[in-house]
């Protein structure tokens, strides 16, 4: 059954429904959290209010503006960095975890949906790749990047910006 | 015609909006020249498709055993509390059991706050409820945090449902003319307004009132922490009937955004 039956199931109270999908999922969800707030305990509790929200908004859900997969790594993510913000001591080394996210060394764990943006996340310079990472994947504002890795405002935001930019050309390339 | 100088200006801060890490400031700039600008609508459309699949690069891990049924037994749980969460039904009350958020120091709270007593709230219908709830929740509330991030991604379709019929946005200054936030306007199928304030108005929590000539009324609670804040609620009254809005914080700090004069007709 497709994501999208299954959030359909879930907007009608099916928990059959949503058992699916959490299985499905959780690994993902999981695993996003703990990159995020890097303690098991705290991840787990991170990725049950993702999907408690899921289940909230799944009759909000629109396929043409997403897929499932990404919908729901997007309210995990938010979950986790509402969770940084309150818990700075969570936050430790995440420019460290940005390097590690496209390390070759997680590819074992990689989703196949993924190939293509963690190729193309590679072919960046990896100044601009981490700083990508940073801002989707923690939050932080060009500020906070800057302050962290101790670059000047405008480079982080010409970072973020130009990382972007350059994925977004890559990815069409590709899909192409 | 948009002058693209201020698309230039913008471009930076866009990339912050795409990615979901944009201060309120920045996102306020930007949500106001999406307002008039369709070509940085569609940049931003892009933008957050890219940021959103970068999500996809977290490694998997197995969560603890008993992940799924913990889950399922919060969901059963809220399920009693009340009815089920699609798009039509109305927002859930405070999850007792959600992951504790406690506020940062004066910080804002994660959790989304029925407007239990506004006497402007109402029922949802259908289409306004899919919107709002995108953007934090049907008849809330909405703070700062992840809903408020929300809000820049819910935008793009904003526009384009709840019969809406457009976005009016206004400067909030403070008593000496400074200016120190946004207040955005939608109106809509369910009208709303949402603040934000920079990081230069004094901490604190203030009460957002929107004022027509048939009186005011409180429609939201906006903390500010050191890094501003934002908060906005829904309104039955049309936004051009709306003159101004108040927010009175700490000690009586009064700031305000005049909107009889240049609100769309």
């Amino acid at each position: 059954m497709s994501d999208e039956a299954l959030l359909a199931g879930m907007a009608a109270g099916d928990a059959d429904a949503m058992a699916a999908f959490v299985r499905r999922h959780q690994g993902r969800v999981y695993g996003l959290a703990l990159s995020v707030v890097g303690v098991p305990a705290i991840a787990e509790e991170v990725a049950q209010e993702a999907f408690v929200r899921a289940w909230r908004h799944a009759g909000n859900y629109d396929a043409r503006r997403a897929q499932a997969s990404t919908w729901l790594l997007t309210i995990t993510r938010n979950v986790a960095i509402d969770v940084l913000r309150v818990r700075r001591e969570l936050t430790v080394e995440p420019a460290v975890v940005a390097e590690m996210l496209i390390s070759t060394t997680n590819d074992s764990d990689r989703v196949a949906d993924s190939e293509r943006i963690t190729t193309a996340l590679r072919a960046l310079p990896r100044e601009q790749a981490t700083a990508v990472l940073l801002s989707v994947h923690f939050g932080l504002t060009a500020r906070e990047i800057s302050e962290q890795q101790q670059i000047p405002l405008g480079t982080a935001k010409t970072r973020i910006r130009t990382g972007l930019s350059r994925l977004r050309a890559m990815l069409e390339v590709s899909h192409g | 015609m948009v002058d693209p100088t201020r698309c230039g200006e913008v471009a930076d801060a866009l990339a912050e909006v795409a990615t979901g890490a944009a201060s309120g400031p920045d996102r306020a700039r930007v949500l106001a020249h999406l307002a008039d600008c369709p070509d940085c609508r569609r940049e931003l459309d892009e933008l957050t498709r890219v940021a959103d699949e970068v999500l996809l690069v977290a490694p998997e891990h197995d969560p603890p055993a008993g992940f799924e049924g913990a889950v399922l037994a919060r969901i059963a749980a809220l399920s009693a509390q009340g009815p089920s969460s699609g798009a039509a039904a109305p927002p859930p009350p405070p999850d007792p059991g959600a992951l504790p958020l406690p506020p940062a120091e004066g910080g804002p709270d994660a959790v989304v706050t029925p407007l239990r007593s506004r006497r402007w709230r109402r029922a949802l219908p259908y289409a306004a409820a899919a919107v709002i709830a995108g953007l934090g929740g049907a008849g809330v509330v909405w703070q700062a945090t992840s809903d408020d991030r929300d809000l820049a991604a819910g935008y793009r379709e904003t526009l384009d449902v709840a019969n809406g019929r457009y976005f009016h946005a206004a400067p909030i200054v403070d008593d000496g003319g400074e200016q120190v936030g946004h207040v955005f306007l939608y109106q809509g199928e369910p009208s709303w307004v949402f603040t934000v304030l920079d990081d230069t108005v004094e901490q604190g929590t203030y009460d957002v009132s929107v004022v027509t000539e048939d009186g005011t009324e409180t429609v939201a609670e906006c903390e500010v922490d050191q890094t501003g804040g934002g908060a906005g609620g829904t309104i039955d009254a049309d936004i051009y009937q709306i003159e101004r809005v108040d927010l009175v914080g700490p000690g009586g700090t009064t700031l305000a955004a005049v909107l009889s004069d240049d609100s769309p007709p």
